[in-house]
């Protein structure tokens, strides 16, 4: 079966219609992300900052300028929080995926670095009741 | 629609195992294409590699078809230079869930009732519902829920841009028109084709 063949007798058909399987995926799809959007991003806004990696777990107020080092699976993270905003400013990963996303500051951003599994994210006032003590 | 093709996927002398390694091939291409644009955020793929895919879907039989689908998967990660770090596991898992969704989609719709643009879609976003449901799992925890809502829009956007444009292309390209229907020289078959 040769791959490269000049069949000009079905060439150009005419233009795109929408078939009905299309517009109800499509619909879902919108459907589904509008529920995941409003259930993540639908808290009230500020205030700190979640790392994750692993097992572990750190709060940060996001009102402190600081760096903090991360341990993860292949090395040290390096989290900045300056001017209220929170960012990946080093890490050990190959790609560095993580360092180039933008510094997260509202309730239901995020970030994160999957090779070395550390995950940040911003949480609403709503969470803060549940934490015991925070880091200052 | 006015499609002059048959749902019935093409019959191959040799399984299609042919037309699945030059789908790789172009799989290979667009990724080293995609892997050169620059991305507007980070975790943002048009998912360029994913057209021979679609296009495989009503192309070749199952065995070729999940073969290009793993070929893809290993020749993105060698590309990326991911391929012995555990984050080759969430290529693997997206583009298992959107080949077998596109597949079963295809099952039960022929393209009179869904075209590459849903099918494409579908795919989209379940393979990045299965990447996120991997790091809920085994790396993030709990904290992967927010990564849900971007990797759904994201692919939705990106499965109605890749779809939109391997429909177009479907139906203008000369060579997938002689794959799906070959010239035939037998005498019995005296009809259009030149």
């Amino acid at each position: 079966m040769p791959l490269i063949r000049r069949a000009g007798a079905t060439r150009g058909r005419g233009g795109f219609q929408v078939r009905w399987l299309d517009a109800l995926i499509v619909a879902l799809s919108a459907a589904l992300f509008l529920y995941l959007a409003v259930s993540v991003y639908g808290s009230p806004p500020s205030s700190v900052l979640v790392i994750t990696s692993g097992e572990h777990e750190w709060i940060y107020q996001l009102t402190q300028e600081r760096e903090i080092d991360v341990p993860g699976l292949i090395g040290m993270s390096v989290i900045g929080i300056h001017d209220g905003a929170a960012h990946i400013d080093d890490s050990p990963c190959a790609n560095r995926t993580c360092v180039a996303s933008q510094p997260i500051s509202r309730a239901g951003e995020w970030a994160a670095c999957l090779p070395n599994g550390v995950f940040i994210r911003i949480e609403g006032e709503e969470h803060i009741d549940e934490i015991d003590a925070t880091v200052r | 629609m006015r499609s002059t093709r048959p749902y019935a996927r093409p019959t191959f002398a040799d399984g299609g195992r042919r037309l699945a390694a030059f789908l790789a091939a172009l799989a290979f291409f667009l990724s080293t294409v995609e892997y050169m644009l620059p991305r507007p955020v980070p975790f943002m793929r048009l998912g360029l590699a994913n057209l021979p895919l679609l296009i495989a879907v009503d192309l070749l039989p199952f065995g070729s078809y999940i073969a290009l689908a793993l070929v893809k998967v290993v020749g993105m990660s060698v590309l990326t230079g991911s391929l012995f770090s555990y984050v080759a596991l969430f290529s693997l898992a997206g583009t298992l869930a959107s080949a077998l969704v596109m597949r079963g989609l295809r099952a039960v719709a022929g393209p009179r009732s869904l075209s590459y643009v849903g099918l494409c879609v579908a795919g989209a976003v379940s393979s990045n519902l299965a990447q996120v449901a991997l790091a809920r799992v085994f790396v993030f925890g709990d904290s992967a829920r927010f990564m849900a809502p971007a990797f759904v829009g994201l692919g939705l956007v990106s499965g109605l841009a890749l779809g939109a444009f391997t429909q177009a292309f479907a139906s203008k390209s000369a060579w997938l028109a002689g794959v799906l229907a070959p010239p035939v020289v037998a005498d019995a078959s005296a009809g259009g084709q030149a």
